[in-house]
């Protein structure tokens, strides 16, 4: 037997072959030979809540172009119509209540123990995106964008950049990436004065205000074996300028638990959001269904925290068909100045909101997508029930004016969705 | 009409056999009607028949002699050969640069027929600049190969016939079969009556003899070593198995290699980037958590 000279350090390359080699010998799928370079995603969307609330349908269309060896270009459009009403964020009252709708013009009325709900909301949202992706070696891929999106009251551009290198036989890769947004709002009749009341002859400031974000996302992606892939992610975002929703207000509430007087909310200018992000796909062999589950945990510093579990399971059917069930929890604290409404007793706080989207909740979410191809091509369809329960203090709904009213109603919706690849 | 093919009845299974890729090409059908039986050799020949005529590198009319004949220009490949130029592209990485499909001009020199004499140091050094998977660009489905470099899928051709004629097989819902294409193996299943296939593994040393039987129930088994060809100069043995670094043989390693994975390609680029290791290779193979015979 020879005697070795030295001794050599080897990795497990086998799970990378594997991973290479079960794709080789699969059947090539049959391209025309001009547009395989096209790629089109075709969606549509139609999402409605329960109450006669918010009713949203949206179109999709995204095409990807391979320019050349190195380049791709995404183009995206949606288009989407919003309809219904939404809650006003004043409190529900044993007496029926009128409101100045938010323009300024007109009022509504709420009947006794209803939650009161803008009836004004109306939309028409256009957006356009392109993503644009460079191989810059066989290691580093750069990708960057611009986002434009309009609609009647709000203007939003942003622009995102990123870089990610594999390393470790293309078993790690790492990124980094930023987000520039500036958003103006312009909401009819003016940026309301918050904290004071809705019925002040002269409680308009400007125009419009604006509203600058910038993200910062750094990510790794690791391959754990032949059916596992895990993915950790950090992101720090830092918001500053107009943050409060124009269409917001508080009830103020006398010592009968009366509500004479609305007022506009305020929310701070500076916001500072972090989220921690992990997630898990493990590809279950030889079935080939996928199991996907992720945390996020977020928090930011006007006191809101959050965990969102998400998980997916995608189960292979024969002939290409598919089935994924989706499950998600999500749990929120609320802001520090989440208020139910304001006492008339009390001095009228820098910044309050009664929005029910800041104050302590849960999301429940329960969904089925089935998939089959059509064509040769994917065609998905998935439908969603979301349920948000709002929770906080009941010992609030006191007084004649609010005893017995619901402060806190649970919200829900469904979701039903299409989507095409061809 | 004549056929491209033989197909014989053994004890309990049909025997298909044709060369393609100047190899013996078996196909064993267990226990099916005649008429079938030669549908699918006829189509296990068919195929094999079309990969090696699509990248053979000894034709000027398909994909590699279009590559190998190019001045620096890109080319848009078509998905199969992008899938092959992809794994080749990452066996290149994992093995450090050492299995280099660019690497087959080597063979000019080294061609081992009835070679008694080292090539000449200076001629091989003369090769060198066209060697080396890393100076191409690929950006699948694009490749630019610099001037003067020409690849050569040899290395991954036959044993990626096997795994495209045994998925082919899978498709007709043919039962249990083995797909032998000059030792590269693939096997889908256990036989109708439970028992596994038996593979005789050659020794090289001493050829037509068996050195061992494995059972091979579900999977790929592929070979890699320089049982019939080398030179034996002085003494020292040179395999065929070319370092693309140096342009000399690897020396100090095993003779023969053998592993069974998954598939058949996954177990040859495991074999071939063992003996690229030489005297490592078993600290190779014993890392990749798989069965292997030395």
């Amino acid at each position: 037997m020879q005697l070795k000279s030295k001794n050599k350090t080897f990795t497990n390359i086998s799970i990378s072959l594997a991973a290479a080699t079960c794709a080789l010998a699969a059947p090539v799928t049959a391209q025309p030979s001009e547009s395989d370079s096209w790629n089109v995603d075709a969606g549509l969307l139609i999402y409605v809540e329960s109450d006669e609330q918010v009713q949203a349908y949206e179109g999709a269309l995204s095409i990807t172009k391979q320019i050349d060896d190195e380049r791709s270009i995404n183009v995206k459009g949606v288009i989407d119509v919003l309809t219904g009403a939404s809650p006003n964020g004043a409190v529900a009252q044993n007496r029926a209540q009128t409101f100045t709708r938010p323009s300024g013009n007109g009022t509504y009325t709420t009947a006794a123990g209803d939650t009161p709900l803008d009836d004004t909301f109306r939309d028409t949202r256009v957006a356009l995106s392109t993503q644009y992706q460079h191989q810059l070696s066989r290691l580093w891929l750069y990708s960057g964008g611009v986002y434009l999106s309009k609609e009647y009251d709000y203007l939003a551009l942003s622009i995102n950049s990123a870089l990610a290198r594999d390393f470790n036989n293309r078993n790690t890769t790492a990124s980094a990436g930023f987000a520039y947004a500036y958003d103006t709002i312009e909401p009819e009749g003016g940026i309301p004065i918050a904290g004071v009341s809705v019925d002040e002859a002269d409680n308009r400031l400007t125009d419009s205000d604006t509203k600058q974000t910038l993200d910062l996302l750094f990510g790794v992606t690791q391959v754990i074996n032949r059916q596992a892939l895990m993915q950790f992610n950090y992101s720090l975002s830092d918001v500053s300028g107009y943050q409060t929703d124009p269409f917001k207000i508080l009830s103020v509430v006398d010592s009968n638990g009366w509500a004479n007087d609305y007022v506009y909310e305020n929310r701070p200018e500076q916001r500072s959001k972090q989220s921690l992000f992990w997630r898990t796909k493990y590809n279950l062999q030889p079935s080939g269904q996928v199991l996907d589950v992720s945390y996020r945990y977020f928090w930011d510093d006007w006191g809101i925290t959050s965990h969102t579990i998400d998980s997916k399971w995608r189960v292979q059917l024969s002939n290409q068909h598919f089935i994924e069930p989706h499950l998600r929890y999500y749990s929120q604290q609320a802001a520090d100045f989440y208020r139910v409404y304001l006492d008339e007793n009390q001095p009228i706080p820098e910044y309050m909101t009664a929005d029910y989207r800041l104050g302590e909740l849960q999301t429940y979410t329960i969904g089925l997508k089935y998939g089959l191809p059509i064509a040769g091509n994917e065609f998905s369809v998935r439908l969603e029930y979301y349920l948000t329960q709002v929770t906080g203090d009941d010992s609030l709904a006191k007084g004649a004016g609010m005893a017995g009213v619901d402060l806190y109603p649970d919200k829900s919706a469904i979701m039903l969705q299409s989507f095409y690849r061809f | 009409m004549k056929k491209n093919y033989t197909l014989k009845r053994q004890a309990d299974y049909w025997l298909g056999e044709f060369t393609v890729m100047a190899s013996p090409c078996q196909i064993l059908l267990d226990n099916l009607d005649e008429a079938l039986a030669h549908r699918l050799t006829a189509l296990a020949y068919a195929e094999a028949k079309r990969i090696e005529l699509k990248f053979s590198r000894f034709r000027d009319d398909n994909i590699i002699a279009r590559l190998n004949n190019t001045d620096n220009e890109t080319i848009a490949l078509d998905e199969e050969t992008t899938r092959l130029i992809n794994l080749a592209d990452l066996c290149f990485q994992l093995s450090g640069g050492l299995f280099d499909i660019s690497s087959g001009v080597l063979g000019k020199l080294w061609h081992f027929k009835q070679q008694t004499q080292l090539p000449n140091d200076a001629d091989i050094k003369a090769l060198l600049p066209n060697i080396g998977w890393q100076k191409s660009s690929w950006n699948a489905p694009l490749l630019r190969l610099p001037k003067g470099m020409q690849i050569d899928l040899g290395g991954i051709g036959k044993e990626y016939a096997v795994d495209k004629v045994a998925q082919l097989l899978q498709l007709q819902d043919c039962g249990a079969f083995l797909v032998n294409f000059g030792g590269d193996i693939y096997a889908n299943k256990l036989r109708n009556n439970g028992d596994a296939w038996q593979v005789a593994i050659e020794d090289p040393q001493r050829l037509g003899e068996s050195k061992l039987m494995v059972s091979l129930a579900q999977g790929g088994l592929a070979s890699s070593g320089d049982s019939q060809r080398f030179i034996d100069i002085d003494g020292q043995r040179y395999s065929h198995i070319l370092n693309p670094k140096t342009g000399y043989p690897i020396v100090g390693g095993p003779a023969q290699v053998t592993v069974y994975a998954q598939n058949c390609v996954q177990a040859g680029m495991l074999a071939t980037i063992a003996l690229l290791q030489g005297e490592f290779a078993e600290d190779f193979l014993k890392e990749q958590d798989c069965r292997y015979w030395l």
